[in-house]
């Protein structure tokens, strides 16, 4: 949907109506955008973990009876990392369609809004 | 030559080439441990086996990295990497680890001694058993060191994580490195404070290591407790977000 009017919701001298909006910093556009909200995660590999340690509640903690187990776990968490080092590059280099915050507050810094005329 | 053509490229007068110039980066932190090697400059590669290869075994990859490094700047190698058979990263780590106020000479001579004192209590177990117990007696102090060490690695970690005011131990799995680094930091712990103060290093931890390499011994226990908290919070694994 396009912006929303601004004519008229401003307390202004030609403006005979109250005000709509009373906005407390001047409406101008920044040079910088927001930082992406980093998404809530969930812990990875708590399956792998239970059965390991179930493993372990029955062998009194010896490594040697829980080998097949343990190995499980690390496969799964060698996976996990490489997934979550996937996702972070992705996100460095494109963003589904728009740059990263960082790399766009770069290009509005070199090419700033201009609110004066001159 | 690499050398005058990478310093006409730059066009600095003052500094020498490829050398970063001290910059702060935070106001209120200083950076202490920093490396004077800008980011072009590649490790060096000291393993002899990569050089024998001929041209027939070589792969695109290593073909072109080979052509690479010709042109490439290349760190200097530290002196405690070389290219010797006798080298072994694991013992060189623990080495780095033993050292005290940069005393490389004093905590080589102890890492040796330790080994020296695990091969002479091997054979001497050798020489007084039977032939049937001989072929189970392990005499490399290699191997009874990489043995013992992988032994005390701890499978599970514990992280506080904060929540709701309160620091909650939550399990969580650990990177290779991490478990190494902490096998050898317990052992270290160990073998530094729980001895008499006549008792010498390496006696103590030659004992440790053949210890640890039976699954007894009080690094073995720590892991074991380790293990045990981390079973006894697994209800607080899903504290962790990644």
């Amino acid at each position: 949907m396009a912006t929303p009017s601004l004519r008229g919701r401003l307390a202004r001298l030609g403006n005979p109506r109250r005000p709509i909006l009373k906005p407390n910093k001047p409406l101008i556009l920044a040079n910088h955008v927001g930082e992406r909200r980093r998404e809530k995660g969930e812990a990875t590999c708590i399956t792998e973990m239970s059965v390991m340690m179930a493993c372990w509640k029955q062998n009194e903690f010896r490594d040697e009876a829980c080998r097949k187990e343990i190995q499980d776990f690390f496969d799964c968490a060698s996976r996990a990392e490489a997934a979550r080092k996937m996702r972070s590059i992705q996100e460095n280099l494109g963003e589904l369609g728009s740059l990263p915050p960082k790399k766009l507050n770069k290009l509005l810094h070199r090419f700033p809004n201009k609110p004066h005329v001159s | 030559m690499a050398a005058p053509a990478v310093k006409a490229a730059r066009g600095w007068s003052g500094s020498a080439l490829g050398v970063r110039i001290a910059v702060f980066r935070f106001p209120g932190l200083t950076q202490v441990r920093w490396s004077r090697y800008g980011p072009e400059y590649k490790d060096p590669q000291t393993d002899k086996e990569y050089y024998r290869k001929s041209l027939a075994e070589q792969t695109e990859e290593e073909k072109y990295e080979r052509e690479l490094k010709k042109t490439q700047l290349i760190k200097a190698a530290p002196a405690t990497k070389t290219s010797s058979v006798f080298e072994d990263p694991v013992i060189s780590k623990f080495t780095n680890m033993m050292m005290k106020g940069g005393n490389k000479v004093l905590a080589r001579s102890l890492m040796t001694q330790t080994l020296e004192a695990v091969k002479r209590k091997q054979f001497e177990k050798y020489h007084a058993a039977s032939a049937e117990e001989q072929a189970t007696i392990e005499r490399n102090p290699y191997t009874i060191f990489h043995q013992a060490l992988k032994n005390c690695e701890p499978v599970i970690g514990l992280v506080p994580i904060l929540k709701g005011g309160h620091f909650y131990q939550v399990p969580v799995p650990l990177a290779d490195r991490r478990r190494r680094f902490l096998a050898m930091k317990w052992m270290i712990t160990e073998c530094r404070e729980k001895k008499h103060r006549r008792v010498l290093m390496p006696e103590k931890l030659s004992q440790e290591l053949l210890e640890a390499f039976h699954n007894q011994g009080p690094v073995i226990k720590r892991k074991h407790d380790m293990h045990k908290m981390a079973e006894a919070n697994r209800a607080l694994a899903h504290y962790r977000w990644w």
